[in-house]
């Protein structure tokens, strides 16, 4: 091959390239251009990326009794401080992360000792708990929510931080990837610490645990990750209670109490929704890429 | 060696949860889809197969079905082949390899709700960029010769583009004529990343000294080598990408809950959506739990299939 073809190539790839990367890309520079317009540029898809940002008065402000002035505004300063204040996107966000953490956080704390267990200790019936992990790693999730949504609502638990939480306690998953981890782990470091003297419990929070940082740092990615977006579960257990809605489900409920005409406000909620992720995202790319395709084991 | 009763208080509380929250809910699901029971009322009656037999007499499952699998037909293949064509273009750039990785992974990271949003505003039959773009293309001449085939002699008339210009413009989601493809769309733009980088690792693991070796045999163009050397070796990562696409598609379930509701007229009523408005929006507990268990069997198969694949060694190494 000479230079000139190699050249030739290399370019036409990037031309296929660029060409798929731009519509990958739209639906992100389309929700970002938005949050920044007014609602005479979206309709008539004028101004740019960024818009003319011409001043604007809101009318329901102004309906509200208050004055032009404070009713006049730029409408990227519009649309996010309608998304904060007419949906509670605050609440729906601190929601999303006390929910991501919780279950996280209970995940670490059934998954890690177990598959110590599991890994490093021999007592009757490991192998049996093994094949039950195993066997649970086959249940998708979906197949569960009915029933589990079913006894929620006869303990009286729908609608609570609860019913968001309780379903994901427990990660098989979680527990599969961290005995596989502490396989690794030398039986001589625990047993040099049982001559320390440390009981097992603190052999798993004290040795364990730090020598398993990497592998439960992409766990946490994944976890985090799929919680943040998921919006079946809340769907099914949170029905009324505003109060209570992850970002996504807020987003949701955001968009059916719209007249239609505010996508500005939406669009800003949404980039809001969506920026945590993708900014971490691009911040540690292959930290993240490593934890989401974790899932690909499954 | 036996280390105190510290396994028992380290495995319990799993053992406890897998069961209550993971095994015994199949069972739950198992029981009701042989009743009638429904969240308001206090008993319920034993039907028998009677929910199952409900699967194949109403047209409504049966469009369920059909949507479902279309969905897995459409989105598999292509997203699996975009994933792989992607990789294969990336990992064989000079430069700007990772820019690019960094973008088709972007959808596999958003909120999928809230990016499905945007595609439902960006696919609007009057407002939506998609049509305004087709729309101004029905005047620029060599755009509209070209998509509707009159540069080959085609009357423009006659074609989809055509058709389109001088009628309206397509509805993407109102129309059951385009509504499961638009859904579709939207379920490979979210997919083909998470395939792109899979492929990526499948092909580090690929040996140079193969390409080498087939050289030598006689493979001279880029496609006989990637008949010789890159598909077959691709085997494990193949069986891999199709069985979790596959699976994930089954699950479709945010964009047809936020942009159709299973609409216009059950053309994108797919199984998970039907799933959570029989059993926990009608409250019909034992359709729901029915539809559950023919869910779970659907995936199992596709787990065993897969199963079955790997144990027929598709990877040669």
């Amino acid at each position: 091959m000479t230079f000139r073809t190699n050249w030739y190539s290399e370019v036409m790839k990037h031309i296929v390239l660029l060409l798929g990367a731009a519509i990958v890309i739209l639906p992100f520079y389309l929700m970002i251009s938005f949050s920044f317009k007014s609602p005479a540029e979206i309709q008539s898809i004028t101004g740019g990326f960024f818009g003319a940002q011409e001043m604007m008065t809101d009318r329901k402000c102004l309906k509200e009794g208050r004055s032009i002035e404070e009713c006049t505004m730029l409408p990227i300063v519009y649309n996010y401080r309608a998304a904060f204040e007419e949906a509670p996107l605050l609440r729906y966000l601190l929601n999303g992360v006390f929910v991501t953490i919780s279950i996280f956080a209970i995940q670490v704390l059934i998954a890690l000792p177990c598959a110590y267990a599991l890994a490093k200790l021999e007592f009757w019936g490991r192998d049996a708990v093994f094949g039950m992990v195993i066997f649970c790693l086959l249940i998708p999730v979906h197949a569960i929510a009915l029933p589990i949504y079913l006894m929620l609502a006869k303990l009286g638990l729908t609608n609570t931080y609860a019913a968001l939480i309780i379903p994901w306690t427990i990660s098989v998953f979680g527990i599969f990837l961290m005995r596989q981890f502490f396989k690794t782990v030398p039986d001589d470091l625990i047993n040099a610490a049982r001559m320390d003297g440390m009981s097992e419990f603190s052999i798993v929070w004290k040795v364990m645990l730090p020598t398993a940082i990497p592998a439960l740092l992409a766990f946490a990615i994944f976890s985090v990750v799929a919680h943040w977006n998921d919006y079946y579960w809340p769907r099914v257990v949170i029905t009324g209670d505003r109060d209570l809605m992850t970002p996504p489900l807020g987003l949701r409920m955001f968009k059916s109490d719209m007249d239609g005409n505010e996508y500005g406000p939406m669009m800003a909620a949404a980039t809001v929704i969506v920026a945590p992720l993708v900014v971490a995202f691009l911040l540690a790319q292959r930290r993240f890429i490593e934890g989401i395709t974790l899932s690909g084991m499954k | 060696m036996s280390h105190s009763r510290s396994h028992f208080w380290f495995v319990a509380p799993a053992v406890l949860l897998m069961f209550v929250i993971l095994i015994l809910p199949i069972f739950v699901a198992g029981i009701f889809s042989f009743t009638d029971y429904n969240l308001g009322s206090t008993d319920f009656r034993w039907i028998g197969w009677k929910n199952y037999e409900a699967l194949g007499k109403y047209s409504s499952y049966r469009k369920m079905f059909t949507a479902s699998l279309t969905y897995v037909v459409i989105v598999v293949p292509v997203s699996v082949l975009l994933g792989l064509g992607s990789a294969m273009l990336i990992s064989s750039l000079r430069f700007g390899g990772e820019f690019y990785k960094a973008i088709f992974f972007l959808p596999v990271m958003a909120t999928l709700l809230a990016m499905a949003i945007v595609w439902e505003f960006t696919l609007d039959p009057i407002v939506g960029i998609v049509n305004r773009f087709l729309e101004d293309g029905c005047s620029v001449g060599w755009f509209y010769q070209f998509f509707t085939g009159g540069w080959l002699g085609f009357n423009p008339a006659d074609s989809w583009y055509g058709n389109i210009c001088s009628e309206r413009m397509p509805n993407w989601l109102g129309n059951k004529k385009y509504a499961l493809g638009s859904i579709s769309f939207i379920g490979i733009w979210q997919a083909f990343g998470f395939n792109m980088v899979l492929y990526l690792a499948g092909l580090m693991a690929v040996p140079r000294d193969l390409y080498a070796a087939a050289e030598i045999d006689g493979a001279k163009s880029t496609w006989e080598t990637f008949k010789l050397v890159t598909w077959p070796m691709l085997g494990p990562t193949h069986v891999f990408v199709i069985t979790i696409t596959s699976i994930r598609s089954f699950q479709v379930f945010d964009t047809v809950e936020a942009l159709t509701r299973g609409g216009p007229s059950k053309s994108t009523y797919m199984m998970v959506y039907a799933m959570y408005e029989k059993g926990v929006k009608q409250n019909l507990v034992g359709m729901g739990s029915t539809l559950t268990i023919v869910f779970l069997g659907f995936v199992l198969l596709i787990t065993l299939t897969q199963v079955y694949f790997i144990n027929r060694k598709v990877h040669y190494s």
